[in-house]
C-alpha cells in the first residue's frame, strides 16, 4: 500500500488537547506556586518542556518507520522489564510515595508509561503472529502467556508499583486488543475472572485503597477525611455552571483540590469553563476515539490495527478513568487526563504512541477493512514495510514468492 | 501494482465497493468497543449536565461555604496625647509588629520547622513543636510580638503552613509614665484599664470588612466576583488633660514622699478646680504598660486613686463644715463647748489625746485641729439636737454626701474599673447614729481620692461640681478637634459664701501647720489632713495601721488646684496624714506655684 497523505486530525486534535493542558496550567499556576511555594512559572514551564519533549516524542514515532517498530518491540519489552527492576530499587520519599518513578537530576521517569507502551506493541507483533498462525484459541500457545503476562503486569504495576490506576489501562490495553483481534469470547471471559480476582485482592489488600473505594461507595460522609478530594472535585465541577467562572477565576485550584494541575485537572477546567467548555473536552475526546476507531478499521494490516486498538484504548480508558472520578462515577485514580494533565512521562509515551498511530494513518485503505483471522488463507510477510499493497484477501497474490 | 483506492483491492470479501460494508467478525468487535465508550463519554456529559446545570446551586453554595471568608480589618487605634504646655506630647502610639502563627494541617514534619522558627527567634524547638502538634486545629499562634526583622527571616524559611500576620502594638515614648491613667491594649486588641478601657469604643475605630474568596490557607485572592470590601475607619486621638511636666514632676514627688515615709503604695492627683481636668495623676506602685504581660498582680493595672475606695479620715470634715455651714446651722464664727467624748450607741467617740479636754472651740478649730466630737457636733446640729444624730440630721447630711458632694457614686471620668465607695443609708441598718457620726470625720464610709477631690473643688469654685475627667479634646482620623467642654454635674451644691469661709478655714489650717518651706504670702493654700483607721476585716479597727491622706488647693482669688493625696500605711510614727501625706501636698503646691502660672492674689 502506497504511503498516502496522513489523518492530520490526529495531529489537530493533539495538540488542542495539549493547548488546552498548557492554558489550563497556566491560568492556575499563581495558585498552585502560592500553595506549593514555587515559583509562578515553575508550572508552566514544566508543562511546556514536556510537551515539547511530547512534540518530539510524536515526531519520532511518525517518522520511524513501521516495520523497525514491530524490531522494537523486544528492545522494549526488555526495557520495561529493566525499569520494572530499577524503579525497585529507586528510594521513596514523601514526593514519591512509591516505587513508581526512576528519578535522575530534576527528572523523573514513570516506569508504568513505559509499560504501556511497550504492551501496544509488543502485544500487536505477538497477536498479529497468533492470529496469522490461526493459533489465537490455542491455549498453550497464545492464552498462557497473554495470562501469565496480564498476571506479570498486573503484579508489577499494582503491587509492586502501586499504581491500580494504570494497571486497570494496561489490563484495559491487553483486553481490548485480545477481543478485537478475535480471541474467542469464552477464553475472555476467562480471562475476566482472573482479572476481577487480582483486582478485587489488590483493593482489598491495600488501605488506602479500601478507603478510596468506600469513599467513593459513600461519598459527602467523610469530606473532611478520606472522601475530600471527591467531594471538592464534585464542588468544583458543580461550582463552574453552564458557563464557568472563567479562566483567572474559581479557587479550586488554590490549595482546595489536590493535584489541580494533575489527576484533578479535568474538574480544574470545568469549574473555569462551565458545561460548555468541559462537555466540548468530552466531545473533544470522543471525536479522537472516532478517528481512531474509524483508522484502525481502515488499516492496512493486523500489526497496524492492533496498534492503533491498543492507542485508542488506552487513551480512552486513561481518560474515562480520569473523568469519571472527577465525576464521582469511579473511585479515585492517581492517573492523569491523557495529553492535558502535567505529567511528562505520561505525555510523552502517549505522544509517541499517537505518533505511531498517525504514521500507519498513511497506510490506510479507503473502505473498512476487515483481517481474516484464518491462516489457511495465507499470511502476510512477516516484515511488512507499509509501502506495499494489501495483500490478506487476495491468497493468489499472498502466496507468492517474495524476491 | 494496484493503488489503494481501486475497488479491486478489496474485491472478492467486498463485492460492492461503493458501498461502506456492515462489520462482521472481529470487526464488529472493535465496534462493539467503540459504542461502549462512546456511550460512556455520552454518561460523562449528562453527568455533567447534572452537575453543572441541574445542580449547579447546591454546588455553589458548597464552594462559597469552603471558599468564602469573612474577616475584620482591624482598624488602626487612636493614639493619646498629653498636653505639654500649650502643645501636645504622645504617650502612646502604635507599632507594627507580627504574630507568628502555623496551620499544623500543612506541616509535615513538625520537628524540623520548629527547629527552624527557633533558630530564628531564639527559642526552644519544644515548644513550638508541641504547639504545631496541637490537635484539630488550622491555627496555633507560635509567637507574638515578632519585629519586622523576625518576620522576614521566618518568611525567608518558606516553611509551609507556618506565616505571619501584621499586629499593631502599643508603644509608649514616655515609658511607664501615667501607666495606670492610660491602661493598655490586650492581646485581643481590647483596652484593658486607664483611659484605653474606658474609651475604648473611640480609640478603636470602626473595623472594616472583607468578604472574600481565599485560597485553602486563608490568603484572600484578588480574582474573585464574590469579593466585598468596607475599608475600617481609624480610630479617634485622645488628647488628655494631663500636662506632661506636671506629670512627671508629680510621680517624682510622689515616690519620694513614699519612700520618705516608708510606705508601700500610694497616689495623688491634681484637678482644675473650675472645670473638673485632671492635670496629673499617679499611683505606686505601677507597672510598665509596653510589657504588661510580664506581671502576674493585675492589682498594679488598677488607677487606684479611682477605683480602690478607702475611708478616707479626717478629710471629711472639709465636707462635713460647708454642709452644716450651707444648712446654716452654724455660722463660720460660732464657738461651742466641745465635750471631747460623745457617747452613742453605746460607743464612745473621742478626740486625739493632742485636743486637750473638753473646752470652747470654734468651728476653724474643728478643721485646723481636727476634732472629730466637733464634726460630730456639727453634725448633730444639723438634727438640731446637740446630743443626738436624729433622723433629721442622717437624712440631711446623706443629701449632702451622696446629692451634693456625689460621693456613692461613679464620677463618670474616663478610666476603667471606676469604684463608686460606699456611703451608709440614713435609715436602715444598726447603731445607725455612732455610724452617721463616725461618716462627720471620715470613718464608717468610703471614697475614692477623686470623689473627695471633685467634691471639695465644687464647694471651693462656687458650687459647682463638673465631672472629673482626662481628656482635653477628641481628634478624628480627618483632623477635625473636638474639645470637651467642662460638663457640670450638679450647681449651688453649696453657697459661694461657704466657699469662701472653707477656703479660709482651710488657709489656716496650712498656716499653723509646719510644712519645710513656706508658701509664697501672695498664693492661697489650703489643706486638710487626714489619718484613717483601717477597718479590720475580722471587725473593728486595725490598733498599728493607718493611710494618709490629704486634700488641698493652690490659688489666688479663686481656687485654681485641687490636690488629693493618699499613702497607704506609712511608718511615720502616730499621723499618717500630717506625717507622710502632708509632705507630698507641700511640695505639690510649691511645684504648682514655681512651674504652672498660679494666679497669685490681687491685693
Amino acid at each position: 500500500m502506497r504511503r498516502h497523505r496522513p489523518d492530520y486530525v490526529i495531529v489537530v486534535l493533539s495538540a488542542l488537547l495539549m493547548v488546552i493542558g498548557l492554558v489550563v496550567v497556566y491560568s492556575i499556576s499563581p495558585g498552585l506556586s502560592a500553595s506549593q511555594h514555587v515559583s509562578q512559572n515553575y508550572f508552566i514551564t514544566k508543562q511546556l518542556i514536556d510537551v515539547g519533549l511530547g512534540v518530539v516524542a510524536f515526531g519520532v514515532a511518525a517518522y520511524l518507520p513501521l516495520r523497525r517498530w514491530s524490531g522494537l518491540a523486544g528492545p522494549l519489552a526488555i526495557a520495561a522489564v529493566v525499569s520494572s527492576l530499577v524503579v525497585m530499587f529507586t528510594p521513596i520519599n514523601e514526593i514519591y510515595p512509591a516505587h513508581r518513578w526512576i528519578r535522575f537530576g530534576g527528572f523523573s521517569f514513570q516506569v508504568a508509561e513505559l509499560i504501556k507502551l511497550s504492551l501496544v506493541v509488543g502485544l500487536a507483533v505477538f497477536m498479529g503472529r497468533q492470529w496469522r498462525r490461526g493459533q489465537l484459541a490455542d491455549f498453550n500457545s497464545t492464552l498462557k502467556p497473554l495470562i501469565i503476562l496480564l498476571l506479570a503486569v498486573g503484579v508489577v504495576v499494582a503491587k509492586l508499583q502501586s499504581d491500580l490506576g494504570s494497571a486497570v489501562v494496561i489490563i484495559a490495553i491487553m483486553a481490548v486488543m485480545a477481543f478485537s483481534v478475535g480471541i474467542p469470547l469464552k477464553k475472555i471471559a476467562m480471562i475476566s475472572a482472573v482479572i476481577a480476582g487480582i483486582l478485587v485482592l489488590a483493593i482489598a489488600g491495600t488501605d488506602y485503597r479500601r478507603d478510596r473505594l468506600s469513599a467513593f461507595l459513600h461519598p459527602g460522609i467523610d469530606c473532611q477525611g478520606s472522601s475530600y478530594q471527591a467531594c471538592q472535585a464534585l464542588t468544583a465541577v458543580g461550582s463552574g455552571g453552564v458557563l464557568g467562572k472563567g479562566l483567572g477565576f474559581g479557587a479550586a485550584s488554590y490549595g482546595y483540590l489536590p493535584e489541580a494541575s494533575n489527576d484533578s485537572i479535568f474538574a480544574i477546567m470545568a469549574e473555569k469553563l462551565g458545561f460548555i467548555g468541559s462537555s466540548a473536552i468530552i466531545v473533544i475526546y470522543g471525536v479522537f476515539i472516532t478517528r481512531l476507531k474509524r483508522l484502525a478499521q481502515r488499516t492496512a494490516d493486523q500489526f497496524s490495527r492492533l496498534v492503533v486498538v491498543g492507542v485508542l484504548t488506552w487513551l480512552s480508558t486513561q481518560m474515562i478513568i480520569n473523568v469519571g472520578a472527577m465525576l464521582g462515577l469511579l473511585p479515585l485514580k492517581g492517573i492523569t487526563l491523557p495529553l492535558v494533565s502535567q505529567g511528562g512521562t505520561s505525555l510523552i509515551f502517549l505522544t509517541a504512541a499517537l505518533g505511531l498511530a498517525f504514521q500507519i494513518s498513511r497506510y490506510t485503505s479507503y473502505n473498512v477493512t476487515e483481517p481474516k483471522t484464518s491462516s489457511s488463507q495465507g499470511t502476510n510477510d512477516n516484515n511488512f514495510n507499509g509501502r506495499r499493497l494489501r495483500r490478506a484477501y487476495n491468497p493468489s497474490l499472498t502466496s507468492r514468492p517474495r524476491p | 501494482m494496484m493503488g489503494p483506492r481501486l475497488p479491486a483491492a478489496t474485491a472478492p470479501s467486498q463485492p460492492k465497493s461503493n458501498r461502506r460494508p456492515e462489520p462482521s467478525g472481529t470487526g464488529r468487535r472493535l465496534t462493539i468497543w467503540y459504542g461502549v465508550l462512546i456511550f460512556i463519554l455520552a454518561i460523562f456529559i449528562a453527568r455533567l449536565f447534572y452537575l453543572q446545570v441541574i445542580r449547579h446551586d447546591y454546588y455553589r453554595a458548597q464552594a462559597l461555604a469552603d471558599q468564602l471568608k469573612e474577616y475584620t480589618i482591624e482598624a488602626e487605634r487612636g493614639v493619646i496625647k498629653a498636653k505639654s504646655g500649650s502643645g501636645q506630647v504622645p504617650l502612646v502610639l502604635n507599632e507594627k509588629l507580627y504574630t507568628l502563627y502555623a496551620d499544623p494541617v500543612f506541616i509535615k514534619n513538625a520537628r524540623d520547622s520548629a527547629d527552624k522558627v527557633a533558630a530564628v527567634m531564639g527559642a526552644k524547638a519544644d515548644d513550638y513543636e508541641k504547639l504545631i502538634k496541637t490537635p484539630k486545629t488550622r491555627y496555633v499562634v507560635l509567637e507574638r510580638r515578632l519585629s519586622e526583622d523576625q518576620r522576614k527571616k521566618i518568611e525567608e524559611l518558606k516553611l509551609p503552613g507556618v506565616g505571619t500576620q501584621p499586629q499593631n502594638y502599643r508603644t509608649y515614648p514616655q515609658g511607664n509614665l501615667a501607666a495606670q491613667v492610660l491602661g493598655f491594649v490586650n492581646n485581643d486588641g481590647e483596652g484593658a484599664y486607664g483611659v484605653e478601657q474606658a474609651l475604648d469604643e473611640t480609640l478603636k475605630g470602626v473595623p472594616g470588612k472583607l468578604k472574600a474568596i481565599t485560597d485553602a490557607e486563608g490568603v484572600p485572592l484578588a480574582a474573585s466576583r464574590d469579593n466585598v470590601q468596607i475599608d475600617p475607619r481609624t480610630g479617634k486621638d485622645i488628647v488628655l488633660s494631663l500636662d506632661l511636666g506636671m506629670q512627671k514632676q508629680l510621680e517624682a514627688i510622689l515616690k519620694q514622699g513614699l519612700d520618705s515615709s516608708k510606705s508601700a503604695s500610694g497616689g495623688a492627683l491634681i484637678m482644675e478646680a473650675g472645670n473638673g481636668a485632671i492635670r496629673a495623676m499617679a499611683n505606686f506602685p505601677t507597672y510598665d504598660p509596653a510589657s504588661y504581660f510580664k506581671n502576674t498582680d493585675a492589682q498594679v493595672f488598677n488607677n487606684a486613686l479611682v477605683s480602690s475606695p478607702l475611708e478616707v479620715g479626717s478629710i471629711m470634715k472639709v465636707l462635713t463644715i460647708p454642709a452644716a455651714l450651707d444648712q446654716g446651722v452654724v455660722k463660720p464664727d460660732t464657738s461651742y463647748s466641745d465635750p471631747n467624748h460623745w457617747n452613742l450607741d453605746g460607743h464612745e467617740i473621742t478626740n486625739i489625746e493632742e485636743i486637750g479636754g473638753p473646752g470652747t472651740r470654734s468651728i476653724t478649730d474643728i478643721l485646723n485641729r481636727s476634732i472629730n466630737t466637733g464634726a460630730v457636733w456639727l453634725l448633730m446640729q444639723m438634727g438640731g439636737q446637740t446630743g443626738q444624730v436624729t433622723d433629721i440630721a442622717r437624712e440631711r447630711w446623706h443629701d449632702y454626701m451622696v446629692n451634693r458632694y456625689r460621693l456613692g457614686q461613679p464620677t463618670g471620668i474616663e478610666q476603667g474599673y471606676e469604684a463608686e465607695g460606699s456611703i451608709p443609708e440614713p435609715k436602715k441598718g444598726y447603731a445607725l447614729q455612732l455610724t452617721y457620726a463616725n461618716t462627720s470625720f471620715g470613718q464608717a464610709m468610703t471614697a475614692t481620692p477623686l470623689q473627695m477631690a471633685a467634691a471639695l473643688a465644687a464647694i471651693l469654685n462656687g458650687g459647682t461640681y463638673y465631672r472629673p475627667t482626662l481628656v482635653d479634646s477628641i481628634v478624628d482620623a480627618s483632623g477635625k478637634v473636638q474639645i470637651q467642654k467642662p460638663e457640670a454635674l450638679r450647681s449651688g451644691v453649696v453657697s459661694p459664701q461657704v466657699g469662701q469661709e472653707l477656703k479660709s478655714m482651710m488657709e489656716y489650717a496650712v498656716a499653723h501647720h509646719s510644712f519645710k518651706k513656706p508658701f509664697p504670702a501672695n498664693f492661697s493654700v489650703g489643706g486638710k489632713t487626714g489619718t484613717a483607721q483601717i477597718a479590720n476585716p475580722s471587725g473593728g479597727y486595725y490598733d498599728d495601721r493607718f493611710n494618709g491622706t490629704y486634700v488641698g488647693f493652690v490659688g489666688g482669688d479663686k481656687v485654681q488646684y485641687v490636690i488629693a493625696v493618699r499613702v497607704n500605711e506609712p511608718k511615720v510614727g502616730k499621723y499618717a496624714g500630717s506625717g507622710a501625706a502632708q509632705p507630698i501636698f507641700g511640695d505639690l503646691a510649691h511645684m504648682l506655684i514655681n512651674d504652672f502660672n498660679v494666679i497669685p492674689r490681687s491685693r
